[in-house]
């Protein structure tokens, strides 16, 4: 399996490798899907979305899932036959309305007529227009209609969810060849999106936990894939809401980011992910001051396990300096522990200089560190609403040499907060 | 392959054992086309690294009970009289229950030889320390032994302070062959790994445990030369073939299975196979040698190929295989998501962890687990493979090993034991020495994971055989025989 270098984080993506024997073999392939490009362009031009083209379209797909226009046939294919007609202002998920439950000629025979002109295989149900021209219905008439009614609302459900599977399932080993095709994931929320259009809550719930479930194996497969995450986010707040009759999802969505990092402390969009459900987590605990200072704590402690083992870790830094600006930065915008006093503060930026600071025993050439310094005293200056003092300047002056002597590449970025600070750093011969 | 007696070929060689090594010469010539006449004068395969049944145990040590100078010696079995044990051939006891790291060449070459398809492969799990009781009323433990950084995270066994100097170490360990490494350790190279870990890590007694555990060595002096590599190769074998492991273990016995599968490779292609078969005289010729074998008949090869069973240089160690009645199911548990069950687990009784006859022992016990998942014993009991340096008493500390590790499992009784077999192997000789037409291939190792160098003599010998006009390129590179649909996903 080739390797893609960077884009993939090292995990290979499937690439077929061709020999001069398959060259040929290769120009057969083409021509074929040329053909079937042609025979699909071929009855969209003509308005036909019919069973055979959706057929078409199921075979070109597998070979190109990047093609999203051809996404777009299927699509109509889906809607102008393979899947029920919504019966007009009424949709399964709500309450139906008690709107023209009789069913007078002319609205049957629009509903008819609509599905006849698509020419496409089994539309829903419909009375015959034929029928004996009586103007009023007796009450078992009506109750027999409702019943038909609801009848046909079911069957179109079963037929739906059916479907809807199918498509599903259909995209599956398309996703596992090609797990970052924008047009796949966007295909199956489409589906997704017609799940709970269509079927019923407890039915569209299930669905849509098994797609929590799959955004987990995909999360599994690669652990920075970075659709998966956004997905994930997504399906997560579809599950949250009233359509789905849905509840917060929020712890255990915050416990599965402590198990991705468990598996793997360089992952970004665990810790990404992490910071952002922080403010809601603690709001749905109903988190007291004494909560948060204790939950806050927790952080910090494992941010500093998992740096002082990975001090090299760009994702650590940065998570950690979330932290940190949940101490400073604290206008304006939820934090963690809002109910601190500035004492607090104070204390607890030290107490994480000093604390990065016996990091530098082992680790004396990890840059990171010293920019975490750096940045971290400026913090302490800044809470503080004062300059940084002579033994702060010397300290910010060493960690800077450190870092010209560490990163030369970023000499400008060193040189200009040497000149903003009006610092100037000796260089060691 | 000739037709007739096989006193009408001149055999291009014979090779006379089944162990590893002539087995995977075997599996080495299997497409050569050359006539191959391979004998063992044991009815079974796999010779010093056979797996047997209760029953072929039994033979084994009868039988070495009436030789003397072999590499085998002091053997015995022991039935404690309790109910459990199961019928002989319900299992397959390993005489060499060595793991295969994920990276070591003799992996390659199993799957580049496309003689992988036929064995079986097992997941080796954590490795353990053993700790002893703190106290009168107290229990030992296990202590898993960090190898990632993931599992150094986790570990709350280890303070801050001790977790840098262990991440430092195998950062180091991963680069060891860079120049400034070498600058570092090369000094030290032929001195006790323990010794560089204390000069240039200032690592305390504890994690120095944990890394000289780490190379499984014997007496806990391995060289630091030795036991970098060991350790590097152990780090860059994890994950390599799936998350959560380092090591391989073949079902079924584990290296006699990888002999057997390189023995029906050689007689696919083309090679007679003939057991209880060994040579009874022999007489070297011009450019060939006759061979009387013990079944009466006379054949004529090239080449003659056998193992040295002479005892080398070196320690000898004392070996204790223990069917015990529990599943031990706590050491087999994955402790990562999408990996793959355990089946075997390495816990380690380091030097002064246990008091024998009021004495602290001087070198480490390694305990060797296998699951019911290996195939060597039934569902709901275990074998245990323990192993120390063969001392005067070596018996006894394998003895309280045994009941020690036991006590650890913590269950509610300490688990049975419902067999025994001890035994001593002493090391081998550790070159091979061609003398006219005649090569001996060296003696078993004694090393607790699969020793690559071992390889280069085998590919020696195959030189040997096929010329030398012949690309040693294409040495074990073979493709399948029928066409085989190949599964890329897990």
């Amino acid at each position: 399996m080739a390797d893609q270098g960077g884009s993939n984080h090292g995990i290979a993506r499937t690439s077929r490798t061709r020999t001069e024997e398959q060259r040929q073999k290769d120009l057969e392939r083409i021509k074929d899907y040329r053909d079937l490009e042609d025979q699909v362009r071929a009855h969209a031009a003509k308005n036909d979305f019919s069973a055979d083209v959706f057929a078409l379209t199921s075979k070109l797909l597998r070979l190109n899932p990047e093609y999203y226009t051809v996404w777009n046939v299927r699509r109509r294919c889906l809607i102008s036959g393979l899947l029920s007609k919504p019966s007009p202002g009424s949709s399964p998920s709500k309450a139906s309305p008690t709107s023209s439950p009789t069913a007078t000629t002319t609205t049957s025979s629009a509903e008819c007529s609509s599905s006849l002109s698509t020419e496409t295989p089994p539309a829903p149900e419909c009375p015959t227009t034929g029928k004996s021209g009586t103007t009023a219905e007796t009450e078992a008439d009506k109750e027999d209609e409702e019943q038909k009614k609801q009848q046909n609302k079911e069957q179109d459900q079963q037929n739906d969810q059916q479907i809807l599977q199918k498509e599903l399932h259909f995209t599956i080993p398309l996703l596992l060849e090609s797990p970052k095709c924008y047009w796949i994931w966007s295909y199956r929320l489409w589906i997704l999106k017609q799940v709970i259009e269509r079927l019923s809550v407890p039915v569209a719930r299930k669905i849509w936990e098994e797609e929590l479930g799959l955004t987990s194996k995909m999360l599994l497969r690669d652990q920075r894939n970075f659709h998966a995450w956004g997905y994930r986010r997504h399906v997560v707040e579809q599950l949250e809401s009233p359509a789905l009759e849905g509840k917060s999802l929020v712890e255990s969505e915050f416990e599965f980011t402590t198990k991705k990092i468990e598996q793997n402390l360089s992952n970004f969009s665990a810790w990404h992910s992490r910071s952002k459900l922080i403010p809601r987590l603690l709001d749905e605990r109903n988190a007291d001051d004494e909560a948060r200072k204790a939950f806050f704590e927790e952080e910090l402690n494992k941010i500093g396990e998992a740096i002082n083992v990975g001090p090299d870790d760009q994702s650590l830094w940065y998570y950690h300096q979330f932290l940190m600006l949940n101490l400073v930065s604290f206008v304006g915008h939820p934090t963690i522990t809002p109910a601190f006093t500035q004492e607090e503060r104070v204390t607890y930026l030290q107490r994480e200089i000093e604390g990065i600071q016996e990091l530098l025993e082992d680790y004396d050439d990890a840059k990171l560190i010293y920019e975490a310094l750096f940045d971290y005293t400026l913090y302490l200056c800044q809470l503080q609403e004062r300059k940084p003092n002579e033994q702060e300047e010397e300290d910010l002056k060493s960690w800077l040499a450190q870092l010209k002597k560490l990163d030369p590449m970023r000499s400008g970025r060193w040189a200009d907060l040497e000149r903003d600070l009006g610092l100037r750093v000796v260089e060691e011969a | 392959m000739a037709m007739g007696s096989i006193a009408d070929t001149l055999w291009d060689v014979v090779i006379c054992g089944t162990g590893l090594q002539q087995s995977l010469l075997a599996l080495s010539l299997s497409r050569s086309g050359k006539n191959i006449l391979h004998i063992d004068p044991n009815d079974y395969y796999g010779g010093a690294e056979a797996a047997f049944s209760l029953q072929e145990a039994e033979s084994w040590v009868d039988r070495l009970a009436t030789e003397d100078k072999g590499l085998f010696r002091s053997a015995s079995i022991t039935k404690p009289d309790v109910t459990g044990l199961s019928f002989p051939r319900a299992y397959s006891l390993a005489l060499a229950p060595q793991l295969i790291h994920a990276r070591s060449e003799l992996l390659s070459q199993l799957v580049s030889s496309r003689a992988y398809r036929q064995v079986e492969f097992l997941a080796v799990g954590s490795f353990y320390i053993f700790k002893a009781p703190l106290g009168p009323d107290q229990q030992p433990s296990l202590v898993r032994i960090p190898s990632t950084r993931e599992d150094v995270f986790s570990t709350t066994a280890i303070s801050a302070k001790a977790k840098r100097g262990l991440m430092k170490f195998l950062k180091f360990v991963l680069d060891y062959h860079s120049p400034e490494q070498r600058d570092a350790w090369k000094p030290f190279a032929d001195k006790p790994l323990v010794d560089f870990l204390q000069e240039h890590f200032k690592m305390d007694a504890e994690l120095k445990t944990y890394i000289i555990t780490l190379t499984l060595s014997l007496d806990g002096r391995i060289s630091t030369e030795d036991g970098l590599a060991i350790i590097q190769r152990h780090l860059t074998s994890m994950g390599h073939f799936g998350p959560g492991f380092a090591a391989l273990y073949p079902k079924w016995g584990g290296i006699s299975e990888i002999a057997q599968v390189a023995c029906r490779a050689g007689a696919v292609g083309g090679a007679v196979y003939m057991l209880d078969t060994g040579i009874k005289s022999m007489a070297t010729a011009a450019d060939e040698i006759e061979l009387e074998l013990s079944s009466g008949d006379k054949v004529k090869t090239k080449l003659l190929v056998r193992g040295d069973e002479k005892v080398g240089d070196g320690p000898s160690i004392s070996r204790l295989v223990a069917v015990v009645g529990s599943s031990l199911k706590s050491l087999f548990e994955s402790t990562i998501e999408g990996a793959p069950t355990p089946c075997v687990a390495v816990v380690a009784l380091p030097a002064g962890s246990l008091t024998v006859s009021g004495e602290a022992t001087t070198s480490p016990v390694y305990v060797f687990a296998h699951s019911s998942g290996t195939g060597e014993c039934p569902n709901g009991q275990s074998v245990l493979y323990l192993t120390t340096m063969a001392t005067s008493n070596a018996r006894e500390v394998l003895n309280s090993a045994l009941g020690s590790f036991l006590s650890a499992m913590e269950q509610d009784q300490a688990p049975q034991c419902l067999y025994q077999l001890y035994y001593e192997q002493a090391a081998g000789v550790k070159q091979s020495r061609l003398d006219e037409l005649t090569l001996d291939l060296p003696g078993p190792s004694l090393s607790l994971s699969m020793d690559d160098s071992m390889l280069k003599h085998v590919r020696e010998a195959w030189q040997k055989v096929v010329g030398e006009t012949v690309d040693d390129a294409e040495y074990m590179v073979f493709t399948d025989r029928e066409p085989v649909d190949d599964d890329d996903y897990e």
